[in-house]
């Protein structure tokens, strides 16, 4: 059972094809605000944190102990005034802040949640390829990037969208090639390995365990896709200024800085769920968002604490990196997949 | 690439890495730096001219706003001059209290910049712990002189106030405290291999360069030139004290980085020491009154020179019998040693070029004066 067919029985008065149509748009907008509020969450954490980590207070005067500050600095970022760049290519330019940010929510929408207590699971897209489905919407986040470092006619702007190919293109093989042998193990067990709720059921022992190798790589690689301190070669702000998002203000700016933080939250939960077991936990039964939530919040943190202890890398050494060492481990880590899978057969 | 394909981008006046208002004019061919070109006088405040107007005494305040990060060692290079020429001596406490003073603001100034190189290359944490270490000193600096930053403490003929003791018991304090958090920071920069990856063998001044272009201080001495003015010519008490130049043969980022760390242990061992010796006695030269301030005249020119945080510092004034200087002219250690980055930062990338640039400690007051 899930909210879908909980909200469809609510509006099943209204008809068979109404009440579906109503049921999506619903459970959409409860998507939206779910991942709107987790962002909230996780940035005024990531302040605390910091500050924390730098001896300091942090936010503590909008609301009690600083609660409100987001929403201050979002009210804030839309009551701005939006500056446009005279020499801009106008539509790119426009629609790049939407694309990250529509695409990361998108993404959300296809993850297997668990279940929470008599709601049942978030999840609203239910396919036979969900893999598939996730990583392609993903790879439109660096697009969104991208164009908005051409469009906006900055130098640095355009220099920040050369490296944020670069670093796409180095970092998506070593990603893609670690999911595929969770792909190939869970298909000895299953027979639809391309579903990521059927790779969930299809394990006895988190695939983390199996595989390590294939943990570390997809975590790299989910790090340098969201694009924080040790990678964040797309907008380090010591060199390029803010990279691609140099020209951009009010809410547009939001988008980016939103769609970085929201990389990192749906990059633990891929995390948790393709290696950590996702919604399993000690108490089955209807807490799985429950140990979903926690184990991300556990891989946030400690990508939180890689971002402020590390330099930035510098983009040669980092490329190289991705080709020389990382696609070769995750060579390996697919063979020793395969090895596995055989045993299963077996 | 040919040279007419290359992007020509500007790194400042406003620009997060440019520590104050340096503009740099760069080539670029792709992610490669190959040519740069340092535009400086965005805060060109006319000090030197300015100094002709006013009295020997009332200069200071413009010898503070030069290096501000660390205010008191130009303090002392003035006054090297200004009492020289004007031929007034001073106590052996004021020289005591001039040198804890000058190597306090010289590990601040330290500090400031340990912090900045951690921005530059894009370490928030150890900005802050840098800073909190700082803020300490400022305490201190408070506590004898009433100001923080631009402290404006010692005038000719002496100090302003004489030095409290509980001025002194915070000073021992920090010398008991700081060290260890001193490990800290630099463990939180040496411990790091993406640190270690992003200095070692970048940028290297060899020692030929250095000396031709005029480089002195920890840059200097990162290139292997055994020289200090604190040791080769000293001034105040400083050949009473014990300590050590730091010197590396290396002359790239990390070296620079590792003498810079160093210097600031050297100085707490002089303000360890300098704390222990301070002998009583007046604090002032009666003679240097503010209210003589008309009977302070001097003729004739003198040059002195001091080693600020930021390598050689050398006053020029020329007097000519007036109560006002006929001319003031400053050596600044931070113009020479911005001079050789064009050398060093030349088909670097531009994340080298702004990790060179971090390690030049640049710090705008002095250099555009």
């Amino acid at each position: 059972m899930n909210i879908l067919l909980r909200l469809q029985e609510l509006f099943s008065p209204l008809g068979h094809l109404v009440s579906y149509i109503l049921a999506y748009i619903f459970e959409s907008l409860f998507l939206v605000i779910f991942v709107t509020i987790s962002l909230i969450v996780m940035i005024y954490v990531f302040r605390k944190y910091m500050a924390r980590v730098q001896q300091r207070i942090g936010p503590n005067r909008v609301g009690k102990f600083g609660l409100l500050q987001l929403i201050a600095d979002a009210l804030k970022l839309v009551g701005k005034e939006n500056i446009l760049p005279r020499n801009r290519d106008d539509l790119p330019y426009k629609l790049a802040p939407a694309m990250v940010f529509v695409s990361l929510v998108l993404a959300f929408t296809i993850l297997p949640y668990g279940d929470f207590f008599y709601l049942g699971s978030f999840t609203v897209t239910h396919s036979e390829v969900t893999i598939i489905l996730l990583f392609g919407i993903i790879a439109i986040m660096p697009i969104g990037e991208v164009l908005a470092g051409i469009s906006s006619a900055n130098k640095y702007a355009l220099l920040g969208a050369l490296r944020a190919v670069a670093k796409d293109v180095s970092f998506e093989i070593p990603m893609m090639l670690s999911v595929l042998a969770i792909v190939m193990m869970a298909s000895a067990r299953t027979p639809s390995s391309l579903s990521l709720e059927s790779i969930l059921s299809s394990e006895f022992l988190p695939y983390g365990i199996l595989e390590p190798i294939g943990l570390f790589v997809f975590f790299i690689s989910m790090v340098a896709r969201a694009s924080y301190t040790p990678f964040d070669l797309g907008e380090s702000d010591s060199e390029l200024v803010s990279g691609h998002s140099t020209e951009y203000s009010g809410m547009r700016f939001g988008m980016f800085y939103m769609g970085m933080f929201g990389s990192i939250f749906l990059g633990s939960l891929i995390v948790s769920i393709l290696y950590l077991g996702g919604p399993s936990g000690p108490l089955e039964s209807s807490l799985g968002f429950i140990w979903l939530i926690i184990k991300a919040a556990i891989l946030v943190l400690i990508s939180f604490t890689v971002w402020l202890s590390m330099p930035r890398i510098r983009i040669d050494k980092f490329i190289n990196f991705g080709w020389k060492y990382l696609i070769p481990i995750a060579m390996i880590n697919l063979i020793l997949a395969g090895i596995i899978t055989l045993g299963w057969g077996l | 690439m040919s040279s007419s394909e290359w992007v020509e981008l500007n790194f400042g006046p406003q620009h997060p890495s440019m520590h104050g208002v340096l503009r740099l004019k760069a080539k670029l061919d792709g992610e490669i730096v190959k040519e740069i070109e340092p535009v400086i006088g965005y805060l060109h405040r006319n000090a030197e001219k300015i100094c002709e107007m006013t009295y020997f005494n009332d200069n200071l305040i413009y010898f503070d706003r030069m290096d501000y990060v660390g205010a008191m060692n130009m303090e002392v290079g003035y006054l090297e001059a200004a009492e020289k020429l004007l031929d007034i001596s001073i106590s052996e406490r004021v020289k005591w209290i001039r040198v804890i003073m000058a190597e306090l603001s010289r590990i601040a100034a330290h500090l400031v910049w340990a912090g900045a190189y951690g921005l530059d290359l894009g370490m928030l944490t150890p900005f802050f712990h840098c800073f909190i270490e700082r803020e300490k000193l400022l305490t201190i600096f408070t506590e004898v002189s009433g100001s923080r930053q631009e402290v404006n403490y010692m005038c000719v003929g002496g100090v302003y106030q004489d030095i409290t003791e509980k001025a002194i018991s915070e000073i021992e304090d920090f010398v008991r405290e700081f060290p260890k958090r001193l490990k800290d920071i630099f463990n939180m920069f040496m411990k790091n291999d993406i640190f270690l990856s992003r200095t070692k063998g970048i940028g290297i001044l060899d020692k030929e360069t250095a000396i031709s272009y005029g480089v002195t201080g920890p840059m200097l001495r990162a290139s292997g030139v055994e020289y200090d003015v604190r040791k080769a010519e000293p001034y105040l008490v400083y050949n009473q004290v014990n300590f050590d130049i730091p010197v590396s043969y290396k002359g790239d980022n990390l070296a620079r980085v590792l003498v810079r760390f160093e210097e600031m242990r050297q100085s707490l061992k002089i303000v360890e020491q300098a704390v222990k010796k301070i002998p009583e006695g007046p604090y002032f030269n009666p003679k240097a009154k503010k209210s003589l301030m008309i009977r302070m005249r001097g003729e004739g020119d003198v040059y002195a020179r001091t080693e600020s945080s930021k390598g050689e510092f050398g006053v020029y004034i020329v007097g000519d019998g007036g109560v006002k200087p006929y001319r003031v002219r400053v050596r600044s250690p931070t113009l020479k040693n911005l001079s050789v980055l064009p050398e060093l930062a030349k088909d670097v990338m531009i994340a080298d070029m702004i990790a060179i640039s971090g390690t030049l400690d640049l710090v705008f007051g002095e250099i555009d004066r």
